[in-house]
């Protein structure tokens, strides 16, 4: 029904191997990148709608993945979910503050970080989101 | 044969006052201070010399008219008499009676005055009470005398019973020259002055001496103690005394420093900032004051100190000086301040290396769930009902070691300081509804009852909701883990009738039920507890800790009651979400002064299908620049249900302060929201506050206000959707 393109960025294989699926059956195409270099190469050439990005990346922090990919001319405004095992009291906010428009920490309740995906490509408005905060 | 003492009470001598007692009070004379007092030896000479002076025989007794000591001018008939008895004189020393004993002394000493008593030989004797205060301390007794010339046929029968020789007794009675009974009584009351002026003299004299001594025995203990500086000080702080201790803590000796001002062992920082002033203002105040601090010594050495100044008051309360005691603690400070910093740095530690387990259990985790997850739901392809029921056993399962998980990190977080909680306006319904329904499939599984039993119109709570969830999750699944099958766990809540700031909520269960020994532990860390229960898949054992210490974060407190073999309840108590503690900063005295509040309401106001959630934190962080933190506050949001669109300010302002509020907010708003297409809608109203109640009377009313104006201006929103 989507077809629109994520991109997700982890250096787990089998993280991608797990979520690739899920997001396939929901009708998006999926296109990954496993460091932090290729990332931003794999963002310019295939400029997908909305990225998954993991924080603790090879050959460079997530976060400078993240303001790489806001300086870049046709992504600046594509949607950034953080998804990242690292701890949500400081990283939520840094994430936050740092453009991405949502933050899990792994594991996300699936049908929690599909709802969150479906928002940030304004498939639904997801009124819910609001109420966490 | 009738011989008695015949014994009269003096109305002349009653007639004389007490002579005025001195200054001195008396308290109750020990024993050891009576004998003191009627110190023989003391007395002696007065007694000797009023013998010799009145011609009459005198001597000391106890209050029961004993003899004490020997008398003195012992008369030469009375000395006949008695050396015939051998010794075995018994009864009153001064008569010549073996009948009836002599009551004189005790009457003497009931009545105060003096009393004169008569023998069988004709011999007259006086008893002189002795007292101190009303207090019976002895007397003394005069006589031994005839009080007119004998008489030959009272002698001749005294002679016959003691068996001496009639004929010396009759020559040594006409040699005794008779006193008569007025002279007699007139030298008793001139004895009784005397006496209790000796007797007050001696008292005085007894109670210096035992200052004296007791005043040395304490500067000898003040001396001696060496580890501590005692001194004391005027009421302005100049040094009075300073013992050994202080000598070897401060360095100065006693003969420089007395005199001196005790600052001088302050640091130069403590001077200038009148620490020392301020501590005797806070003794004289509190009377007594504790700090711990750097001191300087003569040679400049700092060391840390503790102190305690003790202010040394009058008979009227006024301020007499200062008593000081000082310790040096620096090395117990030292070791104090290490072993805390090794109990931080073996937390940072122990919170790294959990973050770091944490963060490499979670990866692994995230596969395995999104793999499972994915066969669950059919992605891969159909299941048969069974794969399906064990791949959801196996999510449970994910699910349990995620939580685990999370608990690692809570727990670290407990020991470092660092488990926060972000209080919100939350309905207590709403949170309990929640968490009854993540727990229900758990319940299901377990075939146990999911109830709850809630209050009808809860007040709202001030606590963080996802914690909240989190200690109720927590109780309701360690409830349905202990209940065997087909039991009940219930959720309930109900105001907290002991404190009305806070909100009770309990989780019951039908289950096994907890030892009287194990409520005590059961909130200790890592205990599980044998129950008969399965306790093999227990989980780590930290939920009630971690449940123990939010709840405490909140202010709140946890508990359990329990009957072995029907059940536990847990309660927790968590703060009612009040208005007027939140207004409380502002509403002060000062800014009550003008007499009114107002309350402002900024509803934003969505232009053509505009998504605003996203932007209410922001709007939220605009509001927050446009008021006076002193003056105004920016509440919470105020409604739990729907998108928090409208914001409220209580600002301690009038009507034209609105306009400045106002017009501010519709500026920043604007700047902000250039592409949102929200648009503010401002509204206000003063409260004008009724003038001469209590000011604390007078902020519940003004919050009460406030809340209804609030509750109604969000149902009239409602009404106009």
């Amino acid at each position: 029904m989507s077809g629109k393109k994520i991109l997700i960025i982890d250096d787990d294989p089998h993280l991608l191997m797990g979520l690739t699926p899920r997001l396939v059956a929901s009708s998006y195409n999926v296109v990954t990148a496993t460091d932090a270099i290729s990332a931003v190469s794999v963002a310019r050439k295939e400029v997908p709608d909305l990225i998954i990005l993991d924080l603790g990346l090879p050959g460079g922090d997530g976060f400078l993945v993240l303001e790489r990919i806001r300086n870049l001319a046709g992504l600046a405004a594509t949607p950034v979910i953080v998804l990242s095992a690292r701890n949500p009291v400081d990283n939520r906010k840094r994430s936050l503050d740092a453009g991405a428009v949502n933050f899990f920490q792994k594991p996300p309740d699936i049908h929690e970080f599909l709802s969150a995906i479906r928002q940030a490509l304004g498939e639904t408005i997801a009124l819910s989101t609001f109420l966490k905060t | 044969m009738t011989l008695e003492a015949r014994v009269e009470g003096d109305g002349v001598s009653e007639a004389i006052p007490e002579p005025a007692h001195s200054m001195i009070e008396v308290v109750e004379l020990s024993p050891g201070l009576r004998a003191e007092l009627l110190d023989l030896e003391a007395w002696g000479e007065i007694l000797t010399t009023y013998g010799r002076t009145m011609g009459v025989a005198v001597a000391l007794t106890d209050a029961q008219g004993r003899l004490l000591g020997e008398p003195h001018n012992v008369q030469p008939v009375w000395r006949l008499i008695h050396d015939a008895t051998l010794g075995s004189w018994s009864g009153c020393p001064f008569c010549i009676t073996s009948h009836l004993p002599c009551t004189a002394v005790k009457e003497a000493l009931r009545s105060g005055g003096v009393v004169m008593a008569h023998d069988q030989a004709g011999l007259t004797h006086v008893a002189v009470p002795l007292r101190l205060s009303k207090q019976h301390l002895g007397a003394i007794i005069a006589g031994q005398v005839f009080d007119r010339y004998p008489e030959p046929l009272p002698l001749r029968r005294v002679a016959k019973e003691f068996h001496v020789a009639p004929q010396q007794l009759w020559d040594l009675a006409r040699k005794q020259r008779p006193v008569g009974s007025d002279r007699l009584r007139a030298s008793g009351d001139l004895l009784r002055a005397l006496g209790h002026a000796f007797l007050q003299q001696r008292y005085g004299t007894i109670l210096e001496t035992r200052l004296a001594e007791t005043n040395g025995r304490f500067r000898l203990l003040v001396e001696g103690v060496r580890d501590h500086a005692l001194f004391t000080m005027d009421p302005v702080g100049r040094v009075t005394s300073w013992n050994r201790g202080a000598e070897h803590l401060l360095g100065y000796a006693e003969a420089e420093i007395v005199g001196q001002s005790f600052s001088c062992i302050f640091t130069p920082e403590d001077i200038q900032n009148r620490l020392p002033e301020s501590q005797l203002h806070h003794a004289m105040q509190a009377g007594q004051a504790e700090d711990e601090g750097w001191r300087v010594s003569a040679n400049r050495n700092q060391f840390w100190a503790a102190v305690n100044i003790t202010a040394l008051l009058g008979d009227a309360g006024e301020i007499r000086g200062f008593a000081i005691i000082m310790q040096d603690v620096t090395e117990r400070r030292r070791i104090a301040a290490l072993l805390e910093e090794t109990r931080l740095e073996r937390g940072r530690l122990q919170e790294e290396f959990l973050s770091h387990v944490s963060h490499e259990l979670r990866t692994p985790l995230t596969a395995i769930y999104f793999f499972v997850t994915n066969l669950f739901d059919g992605v891969l392809g159909d299941l048969t009902p069974q794969q399906h029921e064990t791949l959801g056993l196996a999510i449970d399962n994910v699910k349990q070691l995620k939580d685990m998980v999370s608990d690692l990190l809570d727990i670290t977080r407990v020991e470092t300081h660092k488990l926060t909680v972000e209080p919100h306006y939350a309905s207590p319904v709403k949170l309990i509804a929640e968490a009854l329904s993540t727990c229900g499939t758990n319940a299901v599984l377990k075939h146990i009852n999911l109830r709850s039993d809630i209050a009808s119109s809860l007040p709202f709570i001030w606590a963080d909701p996802a914690r909240v969830r989190q200690i109720l999750i927590n109780l309701i699944d360690n409830g349905i883990k202990f209940t065997p099958e087909g039991g009940t766990v219930t959720v309930a809540s109900r105001p907290f009738p002991e404190n009305h700031g806070f909100l009770c909520l309990s989780v019951s269960d039908t289950g096994y039920g907890i030892r009287q020994e194990d409520r005590e532990i059961v909130f200790d860390r890592l205990t599980q507890l044998k129950s008969g229960a399965e306790t093999s898949r227990g989980g780590l054992g930290l939920g009630l800790f971690i449940s123990k210490e939010l709840v405490s974060r909140h202010g709140g407190r946890i508990w359990v009651e329990s009957r072995v073999g029907h059940g536990s309840t847990f309660y927790f108590t968590l703060p009612v979400f009040s208005l007027a503690k939140l207004c409380a900063p502002v509403l002060t005295t000062a800014n009550l002064e003008p007499g009114c509040v107002t309350l402002i309401a900024v509803d934003v106001v969505a232009v053509a299908g505009a998504d605003q959630t996203e932007l209410l934190p922001e709007m939220r962080k605009v509001l927050e620049r446009c008021i006076h933190p002193a003056q105004d506050v920016l509440l919470p949001a105020m409604s739990d249900s729907e998108p928090v669109n409208s914001f409220f300010i209580v600002a301690c302002t009038d009507s034209n302060g609105f306009s400045v509020i106002a017009s501010r907010i519709s500026k920043e708003l604007k700047d902000f929201d250039r592409t949102s297409r929200l648009r503010p809608a401002i509204s206000s109203t003063t409260l004008l506050v009724a003038p001469g109640q209590s000011r604390k009377e007078q902020i519940d009313e003004v919050t009460a206000r406030i809340e209804r104006l609030i509750q109604a201006h969000l149902l009239n929103k409602e009404r106009l959707k």
